[in-house]
């Protein structure tokens, strides 16, 4: 998944302990579904419930993919939790006022952009740290969707069906023995956004321009990049891709209630931690990210099925994240750091502009 | 690698050992609002009440996260349970309550709502919990006077409350409702409600200037009690009434403080009611009615005794 790295200069002779410490993370992933599979022969590696799994991991992946990008700068958005809910307002509020699908989906996407403009402003142009700046405007956008909701759930009859019926659906791809097979629509358009963010992160000038930024800003401005604008366009992705999940959820659920979306910011930003594991230079990456996503699915649907407490699920959640950052930070992957910016930095001028 | 292959092993053989396969029928219990206490006391006795049956019981708690509840559904759908209590508004799980119903699974309600995709729900009656809390503040007050209302409209069963409470106070003429306030949940409903509290104290600086404070459940009752106490205004005999007689609110009840009164809903009998109905459901019973109301009484200082 990061093709730029293996191009790098002299490396070590295979040892077992590196590819422990850069895998480890996924090799814990797939001890975790071998266990699960073990424990739960019957119901876990089954084709509905990784069906099932991808549908329920969806819309936190498009919100974790986009968040990404920012991540790779060096910001954080904080508020794309917030702006899910408001989005998933702003559709039904627009569906309570006879609007079409088609407005309310353009609506929503606009709240987006407009929400990511303002963060960027924040941050890029006036120069509030992201943390600050996000944290404002999540307060600001949970508040407009408690005002404009009035507190209350949007649901029922006001929803059109083609609406509702898209998070719901799937579409079918024939037959594994007695198993109907079939791509959940969530699922689908969470795939499009990771080959989005996949290609502007690893294919375009774009994104090794972001990845300049986050590795060192002011040698990336000597470089002649133009952070400001770039820093800006991270964060109008990372709101479109929260308005893109707040309608999945809207959808998914038939109803839009005002904080409905506030849990996704964490668990988005503890996905692309895990996946930050996966590179060698500790830097967020879309393919690490999407594995991110996965260990908190996986984690949630085996343990769910296990009927482990769910108190303990949080916990054991919550250790596996500290358990793989710790022993990614152990590994001194930093240290590598400043190699792949000096690598990345001399390729710019070749790409020219 | 060796330690955190060690400190994985650990984990993962913790969490298998409090995971273990029965046999005997498992009914799972899910709800977002295992932190409220009313809540609580409906899954404890749900899980002694089905310990008596010889169940197995799977509590699963999503820390108000809706669509984290309608995964774990899909999930448990998956598993062929043998029924699920739900503690939710069931129309904002519906594709979870589709996935169990397609599952061939039943789903029963528990103080959630009614719904097609549930075999039934049971629950107590907001609207005569909340006209007797409210019928309470009207005669307290001879009829008149300015109330204070703590209410939550996203959720159905306390929204009903509220509406009935307003209705009554409006077909009292002298009764005027000074403000209807919706706690922030931020830092729990008990800080919400006492900092809104304090505003309206401070809005209302006049000694007798408000009557009461009706709360749609008891935590912004107590948060509204501290306000007031601590505002030094407890002689003014402002009356406070909540619902659900929480512990805490039997607390405040019982020592004599401006919470007066609240209703207990019978959440043991609730539970013991639907642990009852997934029997005869699983027996072979047709189960009509939609709704199974239990009871619920007013309590006071004189109920709780001394």
């Amino acid at each position: 998944m990061k093709d730029r790295e293996s191009t790098g200069p002299a490396r070590a002779a295979f040892s077992p302990e590196r590819f422990l410490r850069r895998y480890g993370t996924l090799v814990g992933f797939i001890l975790i579904v071998v266990f699960f599979w073990t424990q739960r022969p019957g119901t876990f590696m089954t084709i509905p419930n990784w069906v099932n799994i991808t549908r329920q991991m969806s819309i936190l992946g498009v919100v974790a993919f986009t968040m990404t990008i920012v991540m790779v700068t060096g910001d954080f958005d904080l508020s794309i939790g917030a702006m899910a809910s408001l989005v998933g307002i702003v559709a039904g509020t627009t569906f309570q006022n006879d609007g079409a699908v088609g407005t309310a989906v353009a609506l929503s996407l606009l709240a987006g952009v407009a929400g990511g403009l303002l963060n960027g402003v924040l941050v890029a142009y006036i120069g509030i740290s992201a943390f600050v700046a996000t944290l404002g405007t999540l307060t600001v956008f949970r508040g407009l969707a408690l005002y404009i909701s009035g507190g209350a759930s949007i649901y029922g009859r006001v929803i059109p069906a083609e609406f509702s019926s898209f998070g719901r659906g799937a579409i079918p791809l024939g037959k594994i023995g007695a198993t109907d097979l079939a791509l959940p629509n969530l699922t689908i358009l969470a795939i499009l956004a990771l080959i989005l963010v996949f290609i502007i992160l690893n294919y375009t000038i774009v994104g090794r321009r972001l990845y300049a930024i986050g590795g060192n800003m002011e040698a990336a401005r000597f470089g002649g990049i133009r952070i400001n604008r770039l820093r800006l366009l991270s964060f109008v992705i990372s709101g479109l891709g929260a308005a893109v999940a707040g309608l999945m959820l809207f959808s998914r659920l038939s109803t839009a209630h005002p904080t409905q979306g506030e849990g996704l910011m964490l668990q988005a930003i503890a996905a692309v931690f895990l996946g930050m594991t996966l590179s060698e230079e500790s830097q967020p990456n879309v393919g690490g990210t999407l594995i991110g996503v996965l260990i908190l699915g996986v984690l949630a649907n085996g343990l769910t099925q296990m009927q482990i407490d769910t108190y303990i699920q949080q916990i054991s959640t919550g250790a596996i994240i500290i358990l793989a950052v710790t022993l990614s930070s152990l590994s001194g992957q930093q240290r590598h750091y400043g190699r792949w910016l000096r690598r990345l930095l001399r390729r710019l001028p070749r790409e020219g502009d | 690698m060796r330690k955190f292959s060690l400190l994985l092993v650990i984990l993962l053989l913790t969490v298998a050992g409090v995971g273990f396969a029965q046999d005997a029928p498992t009914v799972a219990v899910m709800t977002p609002f295992l932190a409220q206490p009313g809540t609580q006391i409906m899954v404890e006795n749900f899980e002694a009440a089905a310990m008596e049956k010889g169940w197995s019981v799977n509590v699963i708690d999503t820390n108000e996260d809706i669509a984290a509840l309608v995964s774990r559904m899909e999930d448990v759908a998956l598993q062929g349970l043998d029924a699920i209590i739900i503690n939710v508004d069931p129309t904002q799980v519906e594709p979870g309550l589709h996935a169990a119903v397609d599952a061939g699974i039943p789903v029963f309600g528990l103080d959630s709502g009614a719904h097609p995709l549930l075999v039934t729900n049971v629950t107590s009656n907001g609207y005569t919990m909340a006209a007797e809390t409210a019928t309470y503040v009207v005669d307290r007050l001879s009829g008149a006077g300015n109330v204070i209302m703590f209410i939550f409209e996203p959720y159905p069963p306390v929204q009903k409350r509220g509406a009935i409470a307003r209705a009554i106070f409006e077909n009292t003429p002298d009764i005027t409702i000074a403000d209807a306030i919706t706690p922030s949940f931020d830092n729990g409903p008990l800080e919400g409600a006492r900092n809104a509290m304090e505003a309206v104290l401070l809005a209302h600086p006049d000694a007798g200037s408000i009557q009461a404070v009706w709360a749609a459940w008891d935590d912004p009752a107590l948060g509204a009690l501290q306000a007031i106490e601590d505002a030094g205004r407890v002689d003014e005999g402002i009356v406070i009434v909540g619902i659900d007689a929480t512990e805490q609110a039997r607390d405040a009840i019982a020592r004599g403080s401006n919470f007066e009164a609240t209703v207990a809903q019978d959440f043991a009998g609730m539970a013991q009611k639907v642990a009852d109905l997934v029997e005869s459901h699983l027996g072979g019973a047709n189960i009509t009615q939609v709704n199974h109301y239990v009871p619920a009484n007013l309590v006071t200082q004189a109920d709780l005794g001394e």
